[in-house]
């Protein structure tokens, strides 16, 4: 097996598992190992990737104020003051 | 079965874990304060202030939005916001974009709480009302179809690098959180809707499929060529930043 032909399968490598004919490949080729590891890498970075961006104030007056016109929300007296 | 694969599933499974904890934990104080504050509306905006530092199960929160409760409208919001924005933000790529959309996710919420039965977690059932909202906005504006229904044979510019092997360097432990946001950003937008969806929000193929409209195989290929495509902008990216430290 050379690399052309390993690559070419891939994604379904990395989806399902190698072959032992594949996993061999791996194993003695540092250049289809590399790139492996790096996609690897790459999908490991991204679950770290946490969902903290902050949106702007600006959307919450948005929806509050759609709320009030469409009657969504029953009347509250007090605004928040934030 | 290989070392890849199984690495692959456990963290899959083991984030969706954390995932559920963080939610109702979350959840649990958001409401506490709400339930425990006199029931007088002028009190309403100060709870849901406090409503995030204690606990109540968040079912009574979103009972009370059923009924039209403003303030806890307001404390979903607050507990769930972040994670929409960033899911319109990582799948536009724009700041004004996923403001709108974040609106309009909301929105649509608020329209549909009553349809909510509790089958499924409700941040799970928000989470795919929103990338719902995106997709339709994406389609609406023109999404290139084209890019979601290649097929899984290779093009020759999608094919195996004659250079591969030509760049030395692997990227290992040099990926940081902005220039992995940055390369998203450049991936075309077909790329980087499956990327998001299935490598940050662990989506499963079968459930991108079915969202986009594609094929499970389309699916899985788009994610293949979006992480080669993002191991060559890191590649890029990284030796910009660090000649730019010098
Ligand atoms: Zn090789």
């Amino acid at each position: 097996m050379n690399c052309a032909e390993f690559q070419r399968d891939l994604p379904l490598i990395i989806d399902t598992g190698g072959t032992e004919e594949q996993e061999d490949h791996l194993r003695s080729c540092e250049v289809c190992r590399d790139l492996v590891n790096d996609l690897r890498y790459i999908a490991e970075q991204a679950k770290l990737l946490i969902p903290m961006l902050e949106p702007s104030p600006k959307v919450w007056k948005g929806i509050e104020e759609k709320l009030k016109d469409q009657g969504l929300v029953k009347p509250v007296q007090v605004r928040r003051t934030l | 079965m290989s070392i890849l694969l199984q690495t692959e599933g456990l963290r899959v499974a083991n984030r969706k874990a954390a995932e559920d904890i963080q939610s109702s934990q979350a959840a649990t104080a958001a409401v506490t304060q709400l339930m425990s504050e006199p029931a007088g509306v002028a009190k309403r905006s100060l709870v849901t202030k406090k409503a995030l530092a204690t606990g109540i199960p968040e079912a009574e929160i979103i009972e009370r939005a059923k009924e039209g409760d403003g303030a806890c409208f307001e404390a979903l919001y607050s507990l769930h916001k972040r994670r929409v924005y960033s899911l319109c933000l990582r799948m536009t790529g724009n700041t004004a974009e996923a403001e709108d959309l974040t609106q309009e996710a909301f929105l649509q919420l608020y329209r549909k709480i009553a349809t909510f039965r509790g089958e499924s977690a409700f941040s799970t059932w928000l989470h795919r009302l929103s990338v719902n909202v995106v997709l339709m906005h994406l389609r609406k504006k023109g999404l290139p179809e084209v890019s979601l229904e290649e097929t899984l044979e290779p093009t020759e510019e999608d094919g195996p690098k004659k250079d591969i092997g030509a760049c030395d360097q692997v990227l290992a432990g040099s990926i940081d959180r902005v220039n992995l946001e940055r390369a998203m950003e450049s991936l075309p937008p077909g790329y980087r809707i499956i990327f998001v969806l299935h490598d940050i929000e662990g989506y499963e193929h079968n459930e991108i499929a079915e969202m986009m409209g594609c094929s499970i195989g389309n699916s899985k290929s788009q994610l293949h060529k979006a992480r080669m495509k993002l191991r060559d902008l890191l590649r890029v990216i990284r030796p910009m930043r660090a000649a730019g430290k010098k």
